[in-house]
């Protein structure tokens, strides 16, 4: 096509090297981050970001991070940082997991280090996030999903508040953290690692500046997002030949603070190549509900733009040059829009959010033929929930998230289905427990997992096959928080003209209590859905 | 006098040490079809070399070393034994889930990676023990016997067991094997108990089928080495490289072939340790070796060589975890070979497609299209067309400038020595960043190494390199085209002895921990006992894999005690524990306890008791020209010296920019750095600055 005819760009060289530079900071960040944490949630799902803002609160570069973390949520969290403090010191560091101000949900504590030189003036924000074991809930775990708004999550909220000042820690705040968080001390080692990672970026920026000078940095911040919208720009004009509005709907199963019918979201997706833009409308939508499955801002944007980017070409690079070329379209007090203070948004990243992006990719698979993906499927199982209880041995308490077994893939355009997707807006990144590591971790017992044949449906190219997962706790009682969605409405297929571009996943999580005590966590397959949905079960041993 | 012999994708290398302790190097091609022609060849030119008929030059040998990458060609070629895999009752897709794990989260383009063992080979096996070790469901030798059955009607020709929890109690997987001894006689089968006895299940089972899968033919393969070497007349000891760096006896590997998997690439470290040491009397070195398509960094930390158990076939989460012991080599698609190129947002790439051996670069005129790093090396004139191999084969200089006009320096809007030095230093920066993030992975400063060179293209970007690492020195070996042979000749007989046994150090197991430990020490005295005849000495390391408390992965520590006997001792193991993760991660939690969860004594007997043999100062070739003109950055196009590598003296400086060749390798030294022949005959260079 001739708008995209590449021509001679500002320097292709320089963009390389600090490309390779940034992206190189961004990754030494994460992997710091994750061979540091210590709960399982971060090292295990891999539920963390690093990323790299510009001094204009632009996302630059970000290491490889599960979407949903990632997207949008930096840029609004270090404008909420400036806001809040007007004058930023060298040293200065802050946590923040407010979902009214840039945060994805309360879970997501947040270390954001403003990078600034030595005469004080500021020219990055780094940032590291991680999903911690726990949060100070009113009960232990990071998914209220019955919560009906923020005092009953319970968790303590930090609006980009000073926890190190002149690289030393605020300890009033750690005290505090220390006295509401269950597992403290691994709490702890999260925050180490968090902090670890951002002061790993801090002092690499520095010496890339020392090397190059800020200003040759700051040239090409503005060059590399003017060449990751190029990219963008072109990436849309192949998308799709002529501007086309394609709307998709996807539905929540019912929950406690829903509808009885579930929550349906509705995304209204319009490519407009002449302009080559994207557009996302997701206004018409149900206002917020007296649950914890509203989206926050940064989760409403990115999981629109998981849809997008899950659609197109792989290469474009995910940042705020990129986003330049996307219009997302919120309504202040929706549930998949800007919520405001106290509405719960505890389950905001998977439940709702998956809702959305498997809507737009769902939508942008009717658009043109070789783009899309198929819905992926959903969560939260029991087999990925959140057990807690007193050990029998030790007489001390755990809270841990375990990742026994998921699949959830989507058929592609040209591929079958990554098996172990996890959600949508994990992407699969999460690893899969063993079983010897969470049977030495916990008092449990892992009966048995495994896929379940011919549940992956028919298509061109198929969806990942169910996986059923049995277990229960040994020596005591558990408690397991989940909050499962997909056993009434599976995820489904995506569709162009009269040709399936890739199947749906009947991955849906559902569970059956059984008298033996084991939870047996598997699919819902192309069977009658389980009518209803508990957050939280008290398991007793099975022997 | 002793061989080594690695045998690559395209070259046999071969290594001869003198009864005077003085090395040569010699190389054959690599026969694909049948390896072990090719050693005789490479043996053949030896011989030559040496003036002598072949069968006196082996008559004369005591030791033969192999390197081989067999083994890992058979697996990624499809090629190993139809193989089954015994689970636990309920747990039958522990190969197809894995770990889990994923890259690049927005490609829908790469398919899910098949499991090692398919699910119609997999057959699950009642009987269930818990983590104490505890039965809670018992071994069901009729269902055995039944599965047994099944998988001779499917001509299943090697076994692998792993059964969840064998590691604490073995019971089971005794059983299982009393009955494939039994009922089905002849066909090889590992356990995963006595393969590779550590946590998680996908771990210990990947290896299992790996080992069962190579068995058969690996068994023949080592046979027809030993009875090929015999015949040619050699009547010393065949031993063969492992992929922990070691070497073992040709037949034991034969029963354990997974430890052939990194055979050849984990000796690099083992040179690069040994020219580290010699050359700068250093102890930490990062080694990188630079071959056509790849680029494979390992690392040496204060004389140690760190391993991993993360090595993966293929590419990570797309392909399959050995789950085994190896050394830790980071490889990454950047060579000679890698496709430079401008994508549509006027951005240059480099890689990490390769144009591989075939078309390969387009200098080599067998229809190559696309520019490469060989090309934009031979365009800046540090490479000779006329003498590229020693002048085995000449380059199309006019085709390689005319790609790189074309495809990158028009686009970019640059001369063609501009893009040409932009390719390589953006392939140059590709490797920085390989080798940041293994050293960070290991918390190694890059600024407190020596840089080692190895492989034929190394001598073209190192000094670049190394000054983006800051590292205090670079190295090319004179055998730096023959690393993973040199290091092969240096190696120790070694093996590696596990044990599982979680503990807290808070609500310490003193019992079972000395227990273990003693016989783990057994085990290891056992080994020298059994095949340490004739060895110089030997050693035994004691270490644990521990972590904090909630952390998943560990780390690997020495004990500072071979018996814990007191708190203070119980005190020592948690210092090194903080010091190390400090080392690593630089955050350390002094107050937390620690847990370990396994167990490990490694013994290695030195087979060569003069560490420091020499290498002999092969002839000097002919010079074609002393200088000819090459382009550097920020200077333009420079009259540059050219030297002969083996005409350089011990002590003798050579100051950039000059350009320093041998047969095997071209050594480009840039402006500001100067380089200086060492009595070993590595080149030592100090980086400078521009």
């Amino acid at each position: 096509m001739a708008q995209t005819q590449s021509r001679p760009a500002t320097d292709g060289v320089r963009l390389a090297l600090l490309n390779n530079r940034f992206e190189g900071i961004a990754r030494k960040m994460a992997n710091t981050l994750l061979r540091t944490g210590r709960s399982g949630v971060l090292n295990i799902a891999r539920d963390f970001s690093c990323a790299i803002v510009t001094r204009g609160d632009e996302l630059l570069a970000a290491a490889e991070s599960l979407p949903i973390h990632v997207l949008s949520g930096p840029d609004l969290m270090c404008r909420a940082m400036k806001e809040f403090h007007p004058t930023l010191r060298r040293g200065d560091a802050f946590l923040h997991n407010s979902p009214y101000h840039g945060c994805s949900h309360a879970a997501d504590h947040t270390i954001l280090v403003p990078v600034i030189d030595a005469d004080g003036v500021h020219h990055y924000t780094v940032v590291a996030k991680a999903h911690q074991a726990d949060c100070g809930n009113s009960q232990p775990t990071t998914y209220m999903g019955s919560a009906r708004n923020v005092y009953e999550e319970g968790a303590l909220i930090f609006p980009a508040v000073k926890v190190q000042d002149n690289y030393k820690n605020v300890d009033d705040i750690i005290r505090m953290c220390r006295m509401r968080i269950r597992v403290p001390d691994q709490w702890w080692g999260d925050f180490l690692a968090m902090v670890g990672a951002a002061r790993i970026a801090e002092r690499e920026l520095f010496a890339l500046a020392d090397e190059l000078g800020w200003n040759a940095l700051h040239d090409y911040d503005t060059q590399y997002l003017d060449y990751s919208e190029q990219r963008m720009a072109a990436a849309i004009r192949r998308a799709a030949p002529a501007t086309t509005t394609v709307t998709h709907s996807s539905t929540h199963d019912a929950f406690p603070g829903t509808p009885a019918d579930g929550v349906t979201i509705t995304a209204k997706v319009t490519v407009l190549p002449d302009d080559a833009v994207i557009e996302v409308d997701l206004r018409d939508n149900p206002d917020c509900l007296p649950c914890g499955l509203n989206l926050s801002e940064s989760c409403a944007r990115t999981s629109a733009m998981v849809g997008i980017f899950n659609s197109i070409d792989h290469s474009v690079p995910k940042n705020a040059g990129a986003f330049r070329r996307l219009r997302i379209l919120l309504r202040e007090g929706c549930i998949v829009g800007i919520p405001l203070h106290p509405t719960s948004c505890s389950v905001a990243t998977t439940n709702i959010a998956d809702r959305v992006a498997n809507s737009v990719q769902a939508a942008m698979a009717e658009l043109a033929d070789g783009i899309g993906l198929a819905e992926c499927g959903a969560v939260i199982p029991p087999a990925a929930g959140v057990i807690s209880g007193i050990d029998p041995k030790s007489r001390k308490p755990f809270v841990n998230q375990v990742f026994l077994g998921f699949s959830g893939g989507a058929g592609a355009p040209s591929t079958d289905a990554w098996q172990t997707i996890a959600h949508v807006g994990n992407a699969g990144l999460c690893f899969q427990d063993s079983v010897e590591l969470d049977e030495i971790r916990q008092p449990i017992y892992v009966h048995e997992r495994r896929f379940l044949k011919d549940t992956e449906g028919a298509g061109r190219h198929r969806g990942a096959h169910s996986i059923f997962v049995s277990f229960g706790p040994v020596g005591c009682d558990i408690d397991i928080g989940y909050v499962s969605d997909g056993g009434e409405r599976p995820a489904r297929r995506a569709w162009r003209r009269n040709r399936r571009a890739g199947q749906p996943v009947p991955a849906a999580p559902r569970w059956q209590h059984r008298a033996a005590g084991r939870l047996r966590a598997g699919a819902a397959g192309r069977r009658r859905a389980h009518p209803v949905l508990f957050l939280r079960r008290r398991l007793w041993p099975a022997c | 006098m002793r061989f080594s012999v690695d045998t690559g994708g395209t070259f046999t290398d071969l290594i001869v040490e003198g009864d005077d302790g003085a090395l040569r190097m010699f190389k054959a091609a690599t026969n694909p079809a049948n390896p072990i022609l090719g050693v005789i060849e490479a043996l053949k030119v030896a011989a030559d070399g040496y003036g002598l008929p072949l069968a006196d030059l082996l008559a004369r040998g005591e030791m033969f070393i192999y390197g081989t990458t067999h083994a890992i060609n058979a697996i990624i070629t499809g090629n190993t034994a139809r193989t089954a895999f015994l689970t636990s009752q309920g747990h039958p897709d522990i190969l197809v889930l894995r770990e889990g794990g994923r890259v690049e989260p927005f490609n829908f383009q790469a398919p899910f990676p098949d499991p090692y063992v398919p699910r119609a080979l997999t057959f699950e096996i009642p009987g269930r023990l818990m983590v104490d070790g505890s039965e809670r469901t018992p071994f069901d030798d009729d269902a055995a016997i039944a599965v047994i059955d099944e998988m001779k009607a499917r001509g299943v020709a090697a076994v692998a067991v792993c059964l969840i929890w064998s590691i604490v109690n073995a019971d089971h997987e005794k059983r299982m094997a009393a009955l494939l001894d039994e009922h089905m006689p002849g066909v090889p089968y590992t356990l995963s108990h006595v393969l590779n006895p550590t946590l998680r299940e996908y771990r210990r089972a990947s290896s299992t089928c790996i080992d069962a899968s190579l068995k058969p033919m690996m068994q023949a393969y080592m046979r027809d080495l030993t009875h090929t070497l015999a015949e040619a007349g050699f009547g010393g000891r065949v031993l063969v490289v492992t992929s922990q760096g070691g070497v073992m006896d040709a037949a034991e590997v034969a029963n354990s072939p997974i430890h052939l998997i990194n055979s050849g690439p984990s000796m690099a470290p083992v040179s690069g340790r040994y020219f580290s040491n010699i050359d700068e009397d250093c102890d930490t070195a990062i080694i990188a070796d630079t071959g056509g398509t790849t680029y494979d960094v390992s690392l040496v930390r204060r004389n140690r060589i760190p391993w991993t158990r993360e090595t993966w076939i293929g590419q990570p989460y797309r392909g399959h975890m050995t789950g085994f012991p190896s050394v830790d080599v980071k490889s990454i698609g950047a060579g000679g070979g890698s496709i430079a190129w401008v994508d549509e947002g006027g951005m240059l790439h480099v890689g990490p497609k390769s144009a591989g051996a075939v078309p390969g670069p387009v200098c080599y005129g067998q229809g190559g299209e696309l520019p490469t790093v060989t090309d934009a090396s031979l365009a800046l004139g540090y490479i000779d067309p006329a003498f590229f191999l020693g002048g085995t084969k000449t380059l199309d200089l006019a085709a390689a400038r005319a790609a790189i006009e074309t495809k990158l320096a028009k686009p970019l809007g640059l001369s063609i020595e501009e893009a040409a030095a932009a390719v390589i230093r953006i392939a140059t920066e590709n490797m920085v960043q390989a080798i940041i993030d293994i050293t960070v992975n290991q918390g190694i400063d890059p600024r407190d190494t020596v840089l080692v060179g190895g492989g034929g293209a190394a001598g073209l970007n190192s000094v670049l390199i190394a000054r983006r690492l800051e590292s205090r020195r670079l190295l090319i070996p004179e055998v730096g085209a023959a690393l993973s042979a040199a290091g092969a000749m240096m190696s120790d007989l070694t093996s590696t002895f596990h044990k599982t046994l979680f503990t807290r150090t808070s609500g310490f197991d003193f019992a079972g921990v000395n227990g273990a430990l003693t016989e783990l020490r057994t085990r290891c005295d056992d080994f020298v006992a059994r095949y340490g005849t004739g060895v110089d000495s030997h050693t035994i390391r004691f270490s644990a894999e521990a972590r904090y408390p909630e952390q998943v992965w560990e780390i690997e520590i020495p004990l500072p005690v071979e018996r814990f006997a007191s708190a203070a001792e119980l005190r020592a193991l948690e210092d090194v524990f903080h010091k190390a993760h400090d080392d690593i991660f630089a955050i350390s939690d002094p107050g937390s306890p620690i847990e370990i969860v396994g167990w490990t004594a490694s013994v290695a007997c030195r087979l060569r008791g003069d560490q420091g043999g020499s290498l002999a100062l092969s002839d000097p070739g002919k010079m074609d020209a002393a200088v000819r003109m090459a382009y550097f950055p920020g200077h333009g196009s420079l009259t540059t010296a050219v030297h002969r590598f083996e005409a350089m003296k011990p002590g003798e400086q050579v100051a950039g920019p000059a350009i320093i060749e041998s047969s095997f390798t071209t050594v480009v030294v840039n402006p500001g750095a100067v380089a200086e022949r060492r009595p070993s005959g590595s080149l030592s260079i100090d980086p400078g600055r521009d």
